[in-house]
């Protein structure tokens, strides 16, 4: 598990910061742009002049002329040049917020949310906490124009409104390769104009992600703990494929969707046929998930065929058709080609069992907070049975 | 953590429950509604009875699935009706694009002799049965002006090919007219592929067409439905399909079969053939009652339920194949399941409401008749002529299009304005057929407790929707054959 | 032919629906319509071939229940089915639906 925040090993601020948000070098960096950026000093040859901050590992024998330094604790020693940091005004805390290896950056932009999930795994705050936002705009000032790609969650972004899509047109601007990911609960675009406003940020490279919890009101509101939202979710999905924006639909699959996985994937089959993909999750322990975890476990083995359905449901009607965050061995055969590697690398763990099996590299392994709960069924499947499937249903 | 709320927290706080546009059916042991737009809910007698007595309580397993499928709503909720109409738009949205399918009868000869062959047996040495270059142009004219993207022409007759040279010259001048048009242009020669040449596969192959034959099964079955002089038309057939496969491809060759008397106790072996032959769809087709079936008692001499029996038994072994991993696909019960499983509507005439004559299809026969439907056809050349819309070279695209002998039929058989057809659960699956209730009754609705359309669309309906239920390697392929 | 006689009370059952099940079950039977006052009077023909008249005659009575239950789906959902192709059919299919 790799750390994103901790506080500075030492600060040595001999004037104040004057930014935030910090991309970061070190010694093999190869630019003289010293604007916005930190510099990560290993040892006493790293240091290069002219650095508005520096990083260290270790207190230098010789300090950097009087520049302001901090010092990084071993849980963010991983750090390294292309990363960028947000730094609290008095050079304590150091949150990450950009790692330059990891293909799955996601960018939190509020933790305020006008749901309430019995599953989040994010817990909504109530505080206005702008300063994410502002962050956010920062980091997409600095990454390299070639990023391929970074995710907007929160909380419930579209709480910005206009802000939000200012954000998003940035970065369409500054970061014309990346494919841009939104979570959100979707229901902000049932206001027509909102979504038009989206759509008008004409980046043909964005998606977002909008969660379905139920065939009806009564189940989805329950998950979400709203009342009006499956009404409003739906008008927004509706709104945003009549203008022909792209809609990734979310199910996580826990005890209290389950017993309805089946119904779900048929909803939206019929109903909203017409979204880029539909991802079937399996259930992050963190959060409220571990809160409220005896209403919300359930061996992904005791839906293992009702997940067979729902993705058949679905993909015969042509809808693209994902099972994430569940692990081979607990899948029916026939939905390894529809699951994907899809656990954050920075929460990605493996299970003893999984040492011997031989589809470990096909697969996602397993969330961190799985340590919490984790299925008494994961077994290392033998190399030779991986090898040679048995007889599929046939499709031609 | 206590902040959460309880599932109850989030049922409607009461039972005034607004009715959505829905009906039913009482079957054997449970009643199936049907929403605005074909999907479905079963539901028991004692539930049934409580959606009738207004008896719904504000939240409960039946309510959820009522809700799930758009017949009930909230009075506050805005979703179910954005959901509906988009739905019905969706399957309405092909209504615009007429006509897609334009048959242009080239030549009334024909070699063959078969008994339920709808047109006249000629011989193959007149020429007075064979269309001429000028109305092939004039078909042409109308053909184009239809405003479908997509247009497919098909050639019949008689056998086309005995009028080969007019196929060349009409799919040069389509595509040499389509050049500047842009539509999305397909061609197939319906052909019983005796006469099956070199030549023929090579201009095929050039421009892109589809072979559709006939082939009713065994060869001893085939050939007694299909006589020709040399016997030899199942051995022509099979010989013509490989062929066809090898210079065109496996993709370019579909067969289909014609349902007689003898037919009946050998679906398994007619459904063998069709495997063995390497092809991937069958259709399994009941008997019409026009041409030479009515006058040859053919058509008499089976009822639908025989047929329906047949129907099952090939259905249930085609099932069984696919279980074994061969790939066939039945295409009546495709065509229904994407009604039934899908938005989507396919382009059938025979079985869409309003019906596919004239806005569907559109056939221009050898002396330049147009007539609504092939069917439409068979019956002008028994002497009726209710569905003859006009001639090529006298009448415009508006004079065929608004006819009465066009919009009447249409409106009057309108399935949702249909006596009891409007009422009908299964009315979004089922279309009108105007020309078969004609043909059988005198008029273009028929009289649905009596006629056979009704009843072999209502038992095959009922037959899938039972598969679908409570066979879940049923339910699988159906979904993949839906999904097509 | 065998023939029975049927009365319907006319508060509770239309006219119209009598002559739907009429027509739905005229495979089996025909019918005569006939007003008078508060009263449907109904006389149904049942050819020999009909089967068993009771169970016949049950069905019809059946089916004046449903036909009627059919009228009050249709009334009750005439307005929102209007309501719905009218958004259907519309531009942009997104009238919202308090405005109209």
């Amino acid at each position: 598990m790799i750390a994103l925040r901790a506080r500075a090993a030492n600060v040595q601020l001999s004037a104040p910061l004057d930014r935030t948000v910090w991309l970061l070098t070190d010694a093999t960096t190869a630019t003289a742009q010293r604007k916005g950026r930190a510099c990560v000093v290993r040892d006493d040859d790293d240091f290069r002049d002219g650095y508005g901050l520096y990083l260290t590992h270790d207190p230098l024998a010789r300090s950097p002329n009087g520049a302001n330094t901090l010092q990084l604790p071993p849980l963010l020693r991983h750090l390294e040049a292309g990363d960028v940091i947000s730094v609290s005004e008095d050079g304590q805390q150091i949150r990450v917020l950009w790692r330059h290896r990891s293909h799955h950056n996601h960018i939190l932009l509020t933790e305020r949310c006008d749901h309430y999930c019995l599953m989040c795994s994010q817990p909504p705050k109530r505080g206005a906490d702008d300063w994410l936002l502002r962050d956010a705009f920062e980091l997409i000032r600095l990454l390299p124009r070639t990023t391929p790609g970074i995710g907007f969650t929160g909380g419930e972004p579209t709480l910005y409104g206009d802000d939000l899509l200012r954000l998003l047109k940035l970065c369409r601007n500054l970061l014309p390769f990346a494919a841009v990911h939104i979570l959100s609960n979707g229901r902000r675009f049932s206001d027509f104009s909102f979504a038009a406003g989206w759509a008008a940020v004409e980046n043909a490279n964005m998606m977002v992600g909008i969660p379905i919890y139920g065939a009806e009101p009564s189940l989805h509101d329950y998950v979400v703990q709203a009342r009006g939202a499956f009404d409003d979710t739906v008008r927004g999905i509706l709104n945003l494929g009549q203008l022909r924006q792209r809609i990734e639909v979310r199910v996580v699959i826990h005890k209290q969707t389950a017993p309805r996985l089946v119904e779900i994937a048929e909803f939206i089959a019929r109903n909203l046929p017409f979204v880029e993909q539909v991802a079937l999750m399996g259930l992050e322990v963190t959060g409220f998930a571990r809160a409220n975890l005896d209403d919300l476990w359930i061996d992904p083995v005791d839906y293992r065929d009702d997940l067979v359905e729902a993705v058949r449901r679905l993909d015969r009607r042509r809808v693209r058709t994902m099972v994430y965050n569940h692990q081979l061995c607990l899948l029916d055969r026939e939905l390894w080609p529809f699951a994907g590697k899809s656990i954050s690398d920075w929460k990605n763990e493996y299970h003893p069992e999984c040492l011997k099996c031989g589809a470990a590299h096909e697969c996602g392994g397993f969330f961190h907070s799985s340590k919490y709960r984790v299925s008494p069924h994961i077994k290392a499947i033998p190399p030779d049975e991986v090898a040679a499937p048995k007889a599929l249903l046939p499709l031609s | 953590m206590s902040k959460f709320q309880a599932p109850e927290a989030f049922s409607p706080s009461s039972a005034s429950w607004k009715l959505l546009p829905f009906r039913f059916e009482r079957l054997n042991s449970h009643v199936l509604l049907t929403n605005m737009v074909g999907e479905r809910v079963a539901v028991s007698e004692s539930d049934f009875a409580q959606i009738a007595d207004d008896g719904l309580p504000a939240d409960s397993e039946l309510v959820r699935r009522l809700r799930a499928a758009q017949i009930i709503m909230q009075p506050d909720e805005k979703a179910p009706l954005e959901l509906l109409a988009l739905k019905t738009r969706t399957r309405y949205r092909t209504l615009p694009e007429s006509t897609g399918l334009h048959i242009f009868v080239v030549s009334l000869r024909c070699e063959h002799a078969c008994p339920y062959c709808q047109v006249s047996r000629q011989s193959s040495d007149t020429d007075r049965f064979d269309m001429s270059t000028e109305t092939a142009r004039r078909a042409l004219d109308l053909t184009f002006r239809s405003p479908s993207q997509s247009l497919k022409i098909e050639f019949q007759g008689g056998e086309p090919l005995l009028n080969f040279p007019l196929i060349r010259e009409i799919v040069v001048e389509a595509e040499r007219r389509n050049a500047q048009l842009g539509r999305d242009l397909s061609f197939v020669i319906a052909t019983n592929l005796a006469l099956l040449t070199d030549e023929v596969l090579d201009f095929c192959a050039d421009h892109d067409i589809y072979i559709s034959t006939s082939l009713d099964g065994p060869a001893e079955l085939h050939n007694k439905n299909r006589p020709r002089p040399g016997r030899d038309s199942w051995e022509r057939a099979v010989d013509g399909i490989r062929r066809v496969r090898e210079a065109l491809g496996a993709d370019r060759v579909a067969a289909l079969m014609t349902t007689t008397a003898r037919s009946l106790d050998r679906v398994s072996d007619i459904v063998d053939c069709y495997v063995e032959q390497g092809l991937t769809e069958i259709f399994l087709r009941p008997l019409s009652p026009y041409g030479f079936a009515v006058k040859t008692k053919a058509y008499s001499a089976y009822g639908t339920d025989r047929w329906l029996a047949f129907y099952e038994e090939g259905l249930n072994y085609i099932l069984e194949l696919n279980r074994k991993g061969v790939g066939l696909t039945e295409r009546f019960a495709a065509i229904i399941l994407k009604k039934m499983l899908t938005n989507e509507v396919p382009r059938y005439v025979d079985l869409v409401s309003p019906s596919g004559i004239g806005i569907g299809a559109l056939v221009y026969n050898y002396d330049g008749d147009v007539y609504a439907s092939d069917e439409g056809r068979m019956l002008a050349e028994m002497g009726d002529e209710t569905f003859r819309l006009g001639n090529v070279h006298t009448a415009s695209y508006a004079d065929i299009m608004l006819s009465d002998s066009l919009l009447q039929p249409l409106e009057e058989s309108f399935a949702a304005s249909a006596p009891m057809c409007s009422d009908c659960a299964f009315e979004p699956y089922c279309g009108s057929d105007p020309v078969y209730h004609y043909a059988t009754t005198g008029d273009f609705v028929g009289r649905k407790p009596l006629s056979g359309f009704c009843r072999r669309n209502m038992g095959v309906f009922k037959l899938l929707i039972d598969k679908y239920e409570t066979d879940p390697h049923a339910r699988a392929v159906f979904l993949d054959w839906a999904g097509r | 032919m065998t023939e029975h006689q049927l009365t319907f009370d006319a508060s509770m059952h239309s006219a119209d629906a009598i002559q739907r099940a009429a027509y739905r079950l005229s495979d089996r039977l025909s019918c005569d319509l006939v007003a008078e006052g508060d009263t449907l009077r109904c006389t149904l023909h049942l050819p020999p071939e009909s089967g068993d008249v009771p169970s016949v005659v049950a069905d019809f009575r059946n089916e004046v229940l449903d036909q009627t239950l059919r009228e009050r789906i249709r009334n009750e959902t005439q307005e929102v089915r209007n309501l719905i192709l009218a958004l259907a059919f519309s531009n942009t299919g997104l009238v919202d639906a308090s405005e109209s």
